[in-house]
């Protein structure tokens, strides 16, 4: 696995929902992998998620969802992402997200969507390969 | 398959295939044998103090446990209908989840709650709805378990209550149980997740103004529930599930003892909400041990002489951890072990975890199956016949002894950091479940702790498909709507000054209980929100919008 410099992830919540266990391990794993990632934490808005994107530089964002709320906040997202000029920043999910969402959040531009049971090595090397394969 | 994979496994076959350790999910050491001399002392027969071998003397022989399903969803109307769906099919209890807004307090027209509104749960907002959810349901018949902490319990029970009082039925005759417990209930007590919508110090004062509103007027109903299980399922592990629970239990206990309140007349109204996790013998020993205690505690410590006070009284859910989106059939396997677990662990009611728990809310058809699972163990396994059938089982007994001790050890770290809600404060809390977060991540990584399908056999060419719960946005759009109309229409003169009447109360006397002028509020047709941006203001608690 080629070894690319630090870039930075941003990983946060969006909306109510606080389940965290698995985007805390995550964010652990990617640190442990060499990556810098900023953690938003729980209860960020599409807005405040964009907008620390920016301040922060990031190179992708990753957010984690369990109750249902994907589709909404990750519409969001995205359409904020496009009218703040960022739409090419890499975009990740995870979490409890049905198989037919899962589909419909690709063909709105998301990346890569990790659901629960992903083993560390799949979600490295993908998130390794966002920045080292050309498009 | 890959090649590896394969060699490994036939290698493991000459070598003798083993499981990686032999030690319990808390890290404890499994015995390669267990004998007589494991086993100290005399023990109790069931029903007898300290209560290890159950509660009660005959157990399910003389009631069965309550099969007491999680419901809740999209509006009270049709969660309505799941609750009465699942009563036809042999639950025995209700167990009613609110949407996310309505835990956190927050009304589904705020711009906050929009992607939220009824998803995890039912919305919640007015007395009305409380209407709606228990149409045609008994209230003095059918216990009903609200899965609400506080602040928004005591606007929930402020409905309820109301809700009595319309249909005619007496408060004294009420049976269930709000679960109440603001450090446990939304997630477990993560710090964000409880600190960032209302001050969890006044959350804490709030549950207890409900527990005593409560235990004077409602005789009957549990007052708090402490969800060990969401404690559990952050990552944390049984010894820390069980010390967490009953510290909590027992600041709540301090503090109503200084609120002048009679030890036995309150504390056989609490309650436990346990996890069942899948090391199938260190959860019935854990269910043991914590009976064990609490019994000692209430008993030794805080002097109650009546027994039902040394009661540890526990629902649980077979915990959602071990199941996997690979392979979800699987699962039923898994949550079927995990509910003969709390059935030997001598538990009073059991949430099966549905297999499509990785996936979604439950179908209908998963919920059945849930409720199918208890009713095998229950009618046809014969494992009810007896009371305790593992007692005297010389592992089981030596896990409870071990188990009682490390949870003791545990309570005394916590007692000497000022006990639970300081430690919680101090994020002492926060940093021992980040660590344990981290070791279950090294565990699953490293095979250590295993999960057939998923970190071992795991089979990429499976395709299982099965049912899942749909959510419907157009439905949220509907609501936020209703509630932006009702705020409108409604006749506003009286709203308004019920939540001054409220606020100013809070404001000058913020120790005095706050029941009757919430109950005032709700009655006067102010909803959920409002209600608690009131008593934010009152606090100068500042929430995120406003």
């Amino acid at each position: 696995m080629q070894k690319v410099g630090k870039k930075r992830i941003l990983l946060g919540k969006m909306g109510l929902d606080a389940h965290d266990n698995g985007i805390v391990i995550v964010a652990k794993w990617l640190l442990d992998a060499g990556f810098e990632v900023v953690y938003a934490g729980l209860y960020n808005s599409p807005e405040s998620l964009v907008q620390t994107a920016i301040q922060e530089g990031v190179d992708a964002i990753g957010c984690s969802f369990l109750g249902g709320e994907h589709t909404f906040y990750t519409r969001r997202l995205i359409d904020l992402m496009n009218e703040n000029h960022i739409g090419r920043m890499k975009l990740i999910l995870g979490g409890v997200i049905p198989p037919e969402d899962i589909e419909e959040l690709k063909r709105l531009g998301v990346a890569h969507i990790f659901t629960p049971g992903t083993l560390r090595d799949t979600i490295v090397e993908a998130v390794n390969d966002l920045f080292n394969k050309p498009e | 398959m890959k090649e590896k994979e394969t060699t490994r496994i036939q290698s493991s076959y000459l070598e003798g295939e083993r499981v990686p350790n032999f030690k319990t999910l808390s890290g404890m050491d499994y015995k390669e044998v267990y004998t007589p001399e494991d086993v100290r002392g005399a023990r109790e027969l069931p029903g007898d103090y300290p209560f290890t071998r159950g509660i009660h003397k005959t157990m399910y022989r003389g009631r069965l446990w309550t099969r007491r399903q999680q419901s809740g969803f999209r509006s009270a109307k049709e969660s309505n209908e799941r609750m009465k769906y699942l009563l036809s099919v042999g639950q025995t209890g209700i167990n009613m989840d609110p949407d996310l807004p309505t835990h956190l307090a927050l009304d589904p027209d705020n711009p906050l709650a929009h992607g939220d509104v009824g998803l995890q749960g039912s919305s919640l907002v007015l007395l009305e709805d409380m209407v709606d959810l228990y149409r045609d349901i008994p209230l003095d018949q059918v216990s009903n378990t609200m899965i609400v902490e506080a602040p928004t319990s005591a606007v929930i029970i402020a409905q309820y209550l109301l809700l009595a009082r319309k249909r005619g039925t007496p408060w004294e005759t009420l049976i269930g149980t709000i679960m109440n417990c603001p450090l446990t209930q939304f997630v477990g007590p993560t710090y964000q997740s409880i600190t960032t919508f209302f001050s969890v110090e006044y959350a804490v004062k709030i549950a207890l103004d409900v527990m005593e509103y409560m235990v004077q007027r409602a005789p009957k109903w549990n007052v708090v529930n402490i969800n060990a299980y969401n404690i559990r399922e952050t990552g944390v592990n049984a010894i820390q599930e069980g010390a967490f629970a009953l510290a909590i239990a027992q600041d709540y206990v301090q503090r109503l003892i200084q609120r002048g309140l009679e030890v036995d007349v309150f504390a056989p109204r609490i309650g436990f909400f346990s996890a069942v996790h899948i090391d199938f013998l260190e959860e019935i020993a854990k269910l043991r041990a914590m009976r064990r205690i609490w019994a000692r505690i209430m008993k030794e410590k805080f002097g109650a002489r009546n027994e039902r006070s040394m009661w540890f009284r526990t629902a649980c859910q077979t915990s959602a951890l071990p199941l996997t989106a690979q392979e979800p059939l699987n699962n039923i396997v898994r949550a079927g072990i995990q509910t003969l677990a709390a059935v030997f662990g001598g538990v009073q009611s059991i949430h099966t975890t549905g297999y499509d728990e990785a996936f979604s809310l439950p179908t209908e058809e998963s919920h059945k199956l849930s409720i199918r699972t208890q009713q095998i163990i229950a009618y046809e396994t014969g494992v009810v016949k007896s009371v305790d059938p593992l007692g005297g089982s010389y592992l089981v007994e030596r896990l409870t002894d071990e188990l009682e001790e490390q949870i003791w050890e545990l309570i005394k770290v916590i007692e000497g950091r000022g006990g639970f809600l300081q430690c919680f404060l101090d994020r002492w809390v926060e940093n021992q479940i980040t660590q344990m977060r981290y070791q279950v991540g090294e565990n699953f990584v490293s095979g250590q702790h295993p999960m057939v399908g998923v970190n071992l056999f795991r089979d990429e060419r499976d395709s299982t498909k099965i049912n899942i719960f749909r959510h419907s946005g157009e439905w949220q759009r509907q609501r936020i709507e209703e509630i932006i109309d009702y705020k409108k229409n409604r006749h506003q003169e009286p709203v308004q000054r019920a939540l001054e009447a409220l606020e100013s109360k809070v404001r000058r006397r913020p120790e005095e209980n706050c029941i009757e002028p919430i109950m005032k509020a709700v009655e006067d047709g102010a909803t959920l929100g409002e209600i608690m941006d009131a008593i934010r203001r009152a606090i100068d608690f500042k929430r995120p919008g406003l």
